[in-house]
């Protein structure tokens, strides 16, 4: 259980906190002593294979984080550490410690159910469940073992409305919801998310299945979000990341390479290897 | 034939239509495989149809045997064959999903699930007699259930189980691993992510199997020789416990134990077609459910 | 409340799976343990004499088993000889030649053959094939080796088709291609490249084919006559194993020697169709020699 009570004061001095300006040009986060999300030395590996290398961050509440880098690079696989997601690989391993507002999630007594409902996820094919519209962003509520129409259908409004999807589906909520468009399911996956109330949302290539013009919407979208929510988002598309993110960091093998606010990574990045991949030298 | 390059053309020509005849020979010879099963396969059917839809009447199937079964009907036999059907269902179904469930959801895929799957196939290759003497050993000995409907309907669901547990996984396995992946990252628990995502999605194709493995069951004769099956019996089973008439073993005592074997020919046909068509009406609710299911797939519902 | 029901039913699930393999090994235990009696009393030896099965003989019962496994072998192979290369060409043109139409067509029709039971099939071969089989070869009766391995190799043909379709269809489409662009005609491709490549799953369907005819009942019980002597040749009336065992099973005094010997009829069919659909699902796992 994450014992979310006893961390409401605390939140309040983070987003206190937060919301001072940072000095420019930090390439590392201010070394506070709270984080949203603080991952310290992970390494991570599938059965034999090392797919992580000593990852050290700390993500800060609200805001997006990009994480860029070449493909088979662990950002996705450092994405899934962050709900454990990788759980449900056989033959994975985790050394190191990641901490979730607080809390070591790899903690013996974690419960990872109840992990997932603060940590959501999207992932990068839409994957709506076969089921109408409605049921679909009821599922995690319901789950959960709400019942009541009534509070159901106000937060499948609530969900749909802040994933910029309500107008356009609220007179059909009972049709399938595989019936959408491409960028009108991966909205719909973002508001299923929501609607079970999340902290934080990981995004794993959100966009990379879908068409420009609805992928401006889902960037629209995530900067909205980012005023309530910590996003993380995992994309290979730079211009994605300068455009929505406000820290960046770069994988490359399964090590970060640099982490930082995302205007300075991308003007002027400490290491020869982030300015080769950013520069199109690579990758 | 040899030629410069310059003549290839012709040189192909001429060749072409040598190995065509050749082909066309060959590929006919292969069709007529196929013909011979159809014509195997519709010889019997015209064969069964035509003798025994003449038996067939209201009679027929609502009235029990009379006068040493000469005369009659076979409902008892169509009554028992549905009970023991049901019995068999209630064995395998749960314990067949359940172990596909196992299997494809829950287990760690290893030793212990080849294990299992192993079991599977060769539980599959037991010869139904076989099931027969089990059944008879364990089911009416053993459990001292005797000779009666639950015992063949046991012996019966174990001779089912493999079927059931082949179709129910590859329907499980059907189901997309993104929609595992999205309601596990909900926080569903495992069990909710089976039972809201996995298996209502699952479920028709697990139907689907597991009438044709019924279909199978209802026609076996061998396991029920010794576990229930009775030559005849004056009234309707009326317990669990009760021995039972079923059509394949009717079919069997008609055709060849009865002591006026051609007298009884009609009735011998009319309970062959009788089953024939109970098991083609499982065989056709099969395919028009799998068909059902995967238009339902195609709008995405 | 929540942890509960996951916990309950994990177990639940995981009791079915085991629950599989204590069926098949229940099955083997039953065998073993009924036929121990019959096996310490006889030893081994009488099973196989040059004998006769006569376990109702009074004074001297016999319980050689000698002649139903001649029986269980004319039969099995029998069908074998029958189904086989007509299982395995239907599967090359289900799989590499029908057009679709025709796959749509044949296909439901092989699925139907299945499903028609036992007991349905061996009724047409008692009253329609015995007596064409008798006229054609000039016998008292068609009841012999040769119609029972006709109406078993019927049984099998649908089990080696869709397996020997599911093996030639699973060749990779690069052979294919390969040998269609060195100028191999396709006739040539089928039997050059797709069926050695599929071999071994095609030999799977076929002991799979056999597993099912050397364990079929009511077909060999009904229309091969039963006769427990020893059979020469295939117009000969024959008893197998599983016939032997279905013959006796229904008025077998419990726990006499005789319902002992049948338990060992039994464990030796389990046994051989033990080893035959292991075999057969060895070569299944063996996938065609594709690069990685």
């Amino acid at each position: 259980m994450l014992k979310t009570n006893s961390n409401v004061a605390i939140d309040k001095n983070v987003i206190q906190e937060a919301s001072k300006p940072e000095p420019a040009k930090t390439k590392q986060f201010v070394d506070n002593e709270y984080c949203e999300v603080k991952v310290e030395n992970l390494n991570f590996f599938y059965g034999s294979v090392q797919a992580l290398f000593n990852v050290s961050v700390k993500v800060q509440e609200k805001g997006v984080a990009a994480l860029i880098g070449p493909s088979g690079c662990g950002k996705s696989t450092f994405l899934r550490v962050l709900n454990r997601m990788n759980d449900l690989i056989p033959g994975t391993r985790l050394e190191g410690k990641v901490s979730i507002h607080g809390e070591n999630i790899y903690a013996p007594n974690t419960d990872v159910v109840n992990l997932r409902k603060k940590v959501g996820m999207v992932f990068q094919h839409p994957n709506p469940f076969p089921k109408s519209i409605f049921d679909n962003i009821a599922y995690g509520p319901r789950i959960d073992g709400l019942k009541d129409k009534a509070v159901l259908s106000e937060i499948v409004e609530t969900s749909l409305k802040g994933a910029a999807l309500w107008d356009e589906v609220k007179d059909r909520l009972n049709e399938p919801a595989l019936a959408l468009s491409g960028g009108q399911q991966q909205r719909l996956c973002i508001a299923r998310a929501l609607a079970v109330k999340p902290r934080i949302l990981l995004m794993d290539e959100p966009t990379s299945a879908i068409d420009p013009i609805a992928t401006q919407r889902i960037e629209d979208l995530i900067r909205d979000l980012c005023t309530d929510y910590t996003i993380i988002i995992v994309t290979h598309n730079m211009q994605q990341a300068a455009r929505i993110s406000d820290y960046t960091g770069f994988f490359l093998q399964g090590e970060m390479i640099e982490w930082g606010k995302t205007s300075g990574l991308f003007t002027n990045p400490e290491d020869q290897r982030t300015e080769d991949y950013i520069t199109g030298r690579f990758g | 034939m040899k030629t410069g390059v310059l003549d290839r053309g012709i040189v192909f020509e001429k060749k072409k239509s040598e190995w065509r005849s050749h082909e066309l020979i060959g590929f006919w010879a292969l069709r007529l495989t196929l013909v011979l099963v159809l014509f195997i396969l519709g010889i019997i059917v015209f064969d069964i149809v035509s003798k025994g839809a003449g038996v067939i009447n209201w009679e027929f199937l609502t009235q029990p045997p009379r006068v040493g079964m000469t005369e009659g009907g076979i409902f008892p036999a169509i009554v028992g064959t549905f009970y023991v059907t049901l019995i068999t269902i209630a064995f395998a179904v749960p314990l067949g999903v359940g172990a596909a469930i196992y299997l494809n959801e829950y287990a760690v895929q290893g030793k212990f699930t080849r294990l299992v799957r192993m079991s599977v196939r060769n539980l599959a290759g037991v010869p139904s007699i076989v099931f027969g003497l089990f059944g008879m050993a364990v089911f009416v000995k053993i459990f001292g259930f005797g000779p009666s409907l639950i015992a063949a309907g046991f012996t019966l669901g174990l001779l089912t189980l493999p079927v059931t547990v082949t179709a129910s996984e590859e329907a499980l396995r059907t189901v997309p691993r993104a929609y595992r992946e999205g309601s596990f990252a909900l926080g569903a628990t495992r069990w909710q992510v089976v039972r809201t995502v996995v298996l209502p999605r699952a479920i028709p194709g697990i139907l689907t199997g597991t009438i044709l493995g019924l279909a199978r069951a209802a026609g076996e004769t061998a396991p029920i020789l010794a576990t229930g099956a009775a030559f005849f019996l004056p009234h309707l089973p009326d317990s669990i416990r009760s021995q039972f008439m079923a059509l394949p073993y009717h079919l069997f005592i008609m055709s060849t134990q009865h002591h006026a074997i051609s007298q009884v020919r009609p009735i011998a046909y009319g309970t062959a077609l009788v089953l024939l068509a109970l098991v083609c009406l499982l065989n056709l609710a099969a395919v028009l459910l799998r068909k059902r299911y995967r238009d339902r797939v195609a709008k995405g519902l | 409340m929540a942890s509960i029901t996951e916990k309950a039913m994990r177990a639940i699930f995981i009791f079915c799976g085991l629950a599989i393999i204590l069926f098949l090994v229940g099955i083997l235990y039953i065998l073993l343990s009924n036929s121990m009696p019959g096996l310490i009393e006889l030893g081994l030896g009488p099973f196989f004499a040059v004998d006769r099965w006569n376990p109702g003989a009074y004074g001297e019962p016999t319980y050689s088993l000698l002649n139903m496994i001649y029986g269980t072998l004319m039969v099995t192979l029998g069908a074998l000889i029958f189904a086989v290369p007509v299982g395995v060409a239907a599967a090359a043109y289900l799989a590499e030649i029908a057009s679709p139409w025709e796959r749509e067509f044949f296909k439901p029709i092989v699925e139907i053959l299945a499903g028609v039971p036992s007991v349905v099939l061996v009724f047409f071969g008692l009253v329609v094939l015995a007596p064409l089989i008798a006229r054609a070869f000039n016998l008292n009766s068609g009841l012999n080796a040769f119609n029972g391995a006709l109406l078993v190799g019927i049984m099998a043909l649908p089990t080696i088709i869709t397996l020997a379709e599911d093996a030639i269809t699973a060749v990779p489409k690069e052979y294919r291609h390969a040998s269609l662009a060195l100028g191999g005609t396709r006739w040539q491709t089928i039997w050059k490249i797709t069926i050695p490549a599929a071999f071994s799953g095609i030999t799977a369907s076929a002991m799979l084919g056999m597993g099912r005819a050397i364990g079929e009942t009511m077909t060999v019980l009904m229309v091969t006559g039963n006769m427990v002597a020893r059979p020469e040749s295939f117009l000969d009336s024959v008893r197998t194993l599983s016939a032997g065992i279905a013959i006796d099973i229904g008025d077998v005094v419990f726990n006499s020697i005789h319902f002992h010997a049948l338990f060992v009829a039994g464990l030796l069919l389990f046994l051989i169709t033990f080893a035959v659909n292991l075999l057969a699902d060895i070569l299944i796992q063996r996938k065609p020699e594709v690069s990685k």
